[in-house]
């Protein structure tokens, strides 16, 4: 009997599971460790089954200690473990602020490359939702200011799969941002491919275009290809530019999308002041200064948490109206 | 909290004399050979002769940095390591520096073999050398070792007794018996951190042993300030687990502690807390040392310095017919401050073997500048 396959999409939530299991499945000394992953399945069912499958000694639900989690992981990783840690909520990643930066991020510099830290630190982040101060925030910036970890954040299933495979075999610590609202989102499901691994540090380009380029991770890549859109009417043709990885950062992708559109704005939800847009401005201001033919823009979260009530929220989030500002202000300089 | 002695017993009816004295002869230390009391004894010597050493390099000229003392705290780091296995784990921190070298050092000090660092390895450290376990990446404790099992330390305090944990539960499924001792202050039992990481490890029974060496001061803030309850060992009533408290002053008290902790967490039963009690001699660090003298009473700092563990031992050993004659009286180091000490109060293979450790360190190199700017992330084919 032959079975024709049939084609299925899948979205972001299911393939990150899967590439959990994947990895699970050819790395005996992975291992998970988080709150509620195990018995629950993790409060969005990122780890659904995976208990089931491999037991409670590889899936391990871990008390409310954040510190803790991430200093199991690392001393496990010192005995030869890789270890996936979830944050439930990437707001909730501050409680093991210290153990992550001062201990697991500079593991293998102080020992003088001895010792590697295979874990990955993975958890939903990201606004838009509703979710208020404490389950909204992108706090990637304080973590791609401490040498030694590696920051991602998938945008597509297909990403959010290759990358997190990807970071299950990198020697570095990694942490991965995930975008919740993404998770069960409908529209962006796509066909991934078994084993579909992207490495860490290239980025790619959403929408070509020729008269400015928007970069942008996360969540408001989405919002970009729809500013994109609208500054089409105009016409004005927009690059969209989605990082995936912020360390280590593929400058080359903006710096080769600038010598054709000569304009660009980076859009980001996290908060402006020390915000990683700052950052990719600071590094094409001194290394492609010379391609530019419109001060740079950065379209951010205001400097401000994340309030609840929707019109506050959206009040200080990016939004497609933003970037469309922003990018009309490079094209018209 | 001291160690109970048959003598001590004298008043009491005969039956309770008979019960003392089969206690007694059940503590771990009364399985211990003649050989390994003298080998403990002159542990004892090579920790505080590490640390009058420094002193005088320093005083001299030869060495720059802050020394963070284990004057007078000796007892606790040979008393808790002497009876571990090569295969276990080890964690110490700023104050624990003869740790490093005084892990597995029964299995013969130069034995390159044995799962401890050399005194070299560690003065190399000292000295800021190339040659350092860690090349001189971080300062002073900041040392370990994959390899020989000793969880490299930071300056965050509390922070290892976590990766303690997870090391042992990654033994633990590879099928190992490991246990993982931490050393931390009294202090250090006030961060967030030591309650996550016990209530952890108590939850799944994991091999931690977590020694407290109670030296009654959090660099310049007392104990009464850090901890509310008689002993730091209480603490350990809050995750079902036991709490033992040794006299750190006496090496086979806290052996005795620490080897009950040890079966009991090698047996499965889990984790425990053994509080030494003892007393900081000297200040935080060397710089500290004239400012300790003010915020701490001379009363109390003589007081805190009257039973030193050399010869707290010294008197056992003379007890147990180890030392007698001209041997039990000579290398008279007890008693005397790390400035004040000669090489003649130490036995001389103890100098000789820190010599040669002081001449290895001084003859290394430094590391190379652009060794800084290495070993950020993983390097392909780039390892030492």
């Amino acid at each position: 009997m032959s079975a024709v396959a049939v084609p299925v999409k899948k979205n972001y939530l299911t393939a990150l599971r899967e590439a959990i299991d994947e990895e699970m499945g050819r790395n005996n000394d992975l291992l998970c460790l988080g709150e509620d992953i195990g018995i629950l399945g993790g409060a969005f069912g990122v780890t659904e089954g995976l208990q089931a499958k491999y037991g409670a000694h590889r899936v391990m639900d871990m008390p409310i200690s954040e510190g803790a989690i991430i200093g199991t992981s690392v001393g496990a990783a010192l005995n030869g473990k890789t270890v996936m840690a979830e944050m439930q909520f990437i707001d909730f990643i501050s409680c093991g602020f210290d153990q992550i930066v001062n201990t697991l991020a500079t593991y293998h510099y102080r020992t003088a490359g001895e010792v590697s830290m295979p874990i990955v630190v993975r958890g939903p982040a990201g606004a838009y939702s509703g979710g208020a101060l404490y389950h909204s925030q992108m706090n990637e910036a304080w973590f791609c200011n401490a040498p030694g970890l590696k920051v991602v954040c998938p945008s597509t299933p297909a990403d959010a799969k290759g990358l997190l495979k990807a970071a299950l075999r990198d020697p570095n610590p990694v942490i991965f941002y995930e975008i919740k609202e993404l998770y069960r989102k409908k529209q962006i499901e796509e066909e991934i491919p078994e084993n579909h691994i992207v490495p860490l540090g290239k980025a790619v380009i959403r929408r070509p275009g020729k008269d400015v380029t928007l970069v942008s991770y996360g969540q408001t890549v989405y919002h970009c290809v729809a500013a994109a859109d609208a500054l089409a009417e105009q016409g004005i043709s927009a690059e969209v530019i989605d990082l995936r990885s912020l360390v280590p950062l593929d400058e080359e992708t903006v710096f080769l999308s600038l010598g054709k559109t000569n304009r660009v704005v980076v859009v980001n939800e996290a908060p402006m002041t020390c915000g990683f847009a700052g950052e990719l401005l600071a590094r094409i201001s001194e290394k492609a200064f010379h391609l530019l033919d419109a001060p740079p823009q950065r379209v951010t979260r205001l400097d401000t948490p994340v309030p609840w009530a929707k019109p506050m929220e959206l009040y200080v989030l990016p939004s497609v109206e933003k970037i469309v500002a922003a990018a009309m202000r490079t094209v018209r300089f | 909290m001291a160690s109970r002695t048959v003598s001590a017993t004298a008043e009491k009816s005969s039956d309770q004399t008979d019960q003392r004295a089969g206690e007694e002869a059940n503590l771990p230390h009364r399985s211990l050979t003649q050989a390994d009391r003298l080998e403990i004894f002159r542990q004892l010597y090579l920790a505080r002769y590490f640390d009058v050493r420094l002193i005088k390099e320093k005083k001299r000229g030869r060495l720059t940095g802050t020394l963070y003392s284990s004057h007078n705290q000796e007892a606790i780091l040979v008393g808790a390591l002497f009876g571990l296995r090569p295969s276990d784990w080890i964690s110490p921190v700023h104050r624990d520096m003869p740790a490093f070298f005084l892990k597995d050092a029964k299995a013969g000090w130069r034995n390159p073999d044995r799962m401890g660092m050399s005194l070299e390895e560690v003065c190399a450290q000292v000295w800021c050398k190339v040659t350092s376990p860690g090349r001189a990446r971080d300062n002073w404790s900041h040392i370990g070792s994959r390899e020989r099992r000793i969880v490299h330390s930071t300056s965050m305090l509390a922070g290892t007794i976590p990766v303690a944990a997870g090391v042992v539960l990654a033994d633990r499924l590879n099928g190992g018996d490991a246990v993982c001792v931490t050393f931390n202050g009294e202090g250090s039992t006030a961060q967030g951190i030591f309650h996550e990481a016990i209530n952890f490890a108590a939850v799944h029974k994991l091999p931690v042993v977590t020694i407290i060496e109670n030296n009654q001061w959090a660099y310049g803030t007392p104990v009464s300030m850090e901890v509310p309850t008689p002993d730091v060992a209480d603490r350990a009533r809050g995750y079902g687990i036991p709490g033992y408290v040794a006299d750190g002053q006496d090496v086979f008290d806290v052996y005795d502690k620490v080897m009950q902790a040890v079966a009991h967490a090698r047996s499965g039963a889990g984790p425990s807390i053994v509080e030494c009690k003892t007393f900081r001699a000297y200040g935080h660090g060397d710089h500290d040392d004239d400012r300790a003298n003010k915020y701490r009473s001379p009363e109390e700092i003589e007081h805190g310095r009257a039973r030193d563990p050399i010869a707290v031992c010294r008197r056992k050993l003379i007890e147990f017919g180890d030392l007698t004659g001209d041997t039990a009286t000579s290398y008279p180091a007890e008693g005397k401050p790390s400035s004040q000490a000669m090489n003649d109060d130490f036995p001389p293979d103890v100098v000789e073997y820190m010599d040669e450790a002081i001449q290895f360190a001084l003859h290394a190199a430094v590391p190379d500048a652009e060794e800084g700017g290495r070993w950020v992330f993983h390097e392909p084919g780039g390892h030492r």
